[in-house]
């Protein structure tokens, strides 16, 4: 599903100064595994999740996503590749101005999908994640934990193969992130890929999954069934 | 369908978010449309003008009447023909007697009767009409015929009609180059207009794109955007033309009588070119401020 070999990504900051973001990263994601990429802040998780979709290119190395490698992928195909990915942000990024339901219907209309497709599939992704009476409401009418879950259903409304969820948790209180695991959970039990980047010890350690973890750009461990830190 | 109306939705809530904007830019394609279409009616004007001259008599040598000069004789006209016709630099002659120049003129004017009754079959001398070789040799036939007998006047009758096409050539020019400054300015404001849109609209772009919309699919709403303003300030350039032009060359026939004038069929011409310049400019425009802004 994800490949990377020796990727590395390095940002200008000022004239001369150059932060290296990722620094020949590499690492093999195969599909239906989730993975958490923990780190502090500035870690380069963030960094990781755009080269995945091409938001950023790699200046060396290689990051292959569903067969794709993408520093070959043409600029026309950049779509069709986020089709097969789910992205979910800390800070949601519902629009303001349009229900849960609209929002949602939203990510498949942009792409072209029928609407008979659409009145199908945004009631069985709502009923997924749980909101299924909350579909004519506006993002500010719902709690963090109830937005999150539509950013959720949006991400997942086109059946990613991948979901990438950067931080999902960190603008929510741990009740309502326990909620939030349990429906990426159910959702990788779908068969989709889920990578979840966090800096939240008690949701890695609770869940026992696969754990990268970087630290200034570098991986400094993979364990399969692991926990946040090292001494846990 | 639903993406269609979504394009024409956005589009449409653009332009009225930012009303005042809009005004400007639909402001400035009018304004700079009406001057292009008027520069194009010109050359249209000129074009007429020439072709209906260009086959007409351009050289008039009229003849004595007793009134100016002795009356010429038939053997000082017979002469003077027969010279005209060996002249190398004449193509083509052809007498004009009184009594034709009086129904020329009567036909001419036939709206204006009280210049018809002014003059009878008398006034209007008789002329010999020369058409040259080269438009350009009238000295030759001047300098050569000016003082033979019974000859009372040689007139160019081109310097009336150039006189008119420098003016009419001129106005275009000015019109023209007015009118692309103008077209240019509109460019840039419809640019501007259109990255301002793009700009307050951005996370739902942002979404769009992460989500995997294409490219031109993201982009379409603005530039649509920008062609609704073009097109709409073309149309009103092209309305403005539209009532002006033809009662304007109506009036100006009715002074200028020698000269054929555009009217509505004209106007209705360059419509088609007029939205090519509007819409095109508005698209271009809305394309290349797009480019950077909202690449993936
Ligand atoms: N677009 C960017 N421009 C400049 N520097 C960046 C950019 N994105 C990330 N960085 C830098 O790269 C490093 C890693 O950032 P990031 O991937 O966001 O880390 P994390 O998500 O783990 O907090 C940081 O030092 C950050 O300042
Ligand atoms: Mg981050």
């Amino acid at each position: 599903m994800i490949r990377l070999v020796d990727a590395t990504k390095a940002f200008r900051r000022g004239r001369d100064v150059e932060v290296v973001a990722l620094d020949a990263v590499s690492l093999e994601v195969t599909k239906g595994e989730f993975v958490f990429v923990v780190g502090p802040s500035g870690s380069g998780k963030s960094t990781f999740m755009r080269l995945l979709t091409r938001e950023q290119v790699a200046d060396s190395g290689e990051v292959w996503v569903s067969g794709k490698n993408l520093k070959k992928l043409r600029r026309w195909k950049v779509p069709l590749l986020r089709r097969e990915i789910g992205y979910v942000f800390q800070d949601f990024k519902l629009l303001p101005n349009k229900t849960v339901r609209e929002n949602v219907s939203f990510a498949l209309e942009v792409i072209g999908r029928g609407r008979k497709e659409i009145r199908a599939r945004v009631p069985e992704v709502l009923e997924l994640v749980g909101l299924t009476d909350k579909a004519e409401s506006l993002p500010h009418e719902l709690s963090g934990g109830q937005q999150q879950r539509v950013s959720i259903a949006r991400a997942f409304v086109n059946n990613p193969r991948l979901l990438l969820c950067d931080e999902p948790t960190g603008n929510l209180d741990p009740a309502t992130s326990v909620g939030i695991m349990k429906l990426l959970d159910r959702i990788n039990r779908t068969g989709t890929t889920v990578v979840m980047a966090t800096h939240d010890q008690q949701i890695v350690d609770s869940m026992r999954r696969r754990v990268v973890e970087l630290e200034d750009g570098r991986v400094v461990r993979d364990q399969v069934r692991g926990v946040y830190g090292y001494g846990a | 369908m639903a993406r269609w109306r979504y394009v024409l939705v956005e589009a449409l809530a653009g332009l009225r978010r930012n009303l005042l904007m809009s005004f400007a830019v639909v402001l400035s394609i009018t304004v700079s449309l009406t001057l292009l279409g008027a520069s194009l009616l010109l050359s249209e004007q000129v074009e007429l003008a020439t072709d209906d001259w260009t086959g007409r008599v351009e050289v008039s040598i009229f003849l004595c009447d007793d009134r100016a000069c002795p009356a010429i004789t038939t053997q000082q006209r017979d002469q003077l023909e027969a010279d005209l016709e060996a002249n190398p630099v004449v193509a083509e002659v052809f007498y004009e007697s009184k009594r034709e120049a009086y129904d020329r003129f009567t036909r001419l004017f036939a709206d204006q009767p009280t210049l018809i009754e002014a003059i009878d079959v008398a006034t209007l001398p008789a002329s010999f009409r020369v058409k040259l070789e080269n438009p350009q040799l009238f000295g030759v036939i001047r300098d050569q015929f000016a003082a033979y007998p019974g000859v009372e006047e040689i007139v160019d009758q081109r310097d009336v009609l150039n006189q008119f096409l420098r003016f009419t050539t001129l106005v275009r020019n000015a019109a023209l180059a007015i009118a692309l400054v103008q077209l240019l300015a509109a460019g840039v404001l419809i640019a501007n207009t259109i990255r301002v849109a793009a700009y307050a609209r951005r996370e739902q772009t942002a979404i769009m794109k992460l989500v995997g919309a294409a490219n031109w699919y993201v982009r379409l709403p603005f530039v649509v955007e920008g062609i609704i303003a073009g097109a709409l300030g073309t149309a009103a350039a092209w309305g403005i033309l539209y009532g002006t032009v033809p009662r304007v060359t109506r009036d100006l026939a009715r002074e200028v009588e020698l000269l054929p004038f555009i009217g509505v069929d004209q106007v209705v011409a360059i419509a088609p070119l007029m939205a090519l310049a509007g819409v095109g400019i508005a698209a271009l425009a809305s394309t290349l401020a797009l480019r950077r802004f909202l690449r993936v």
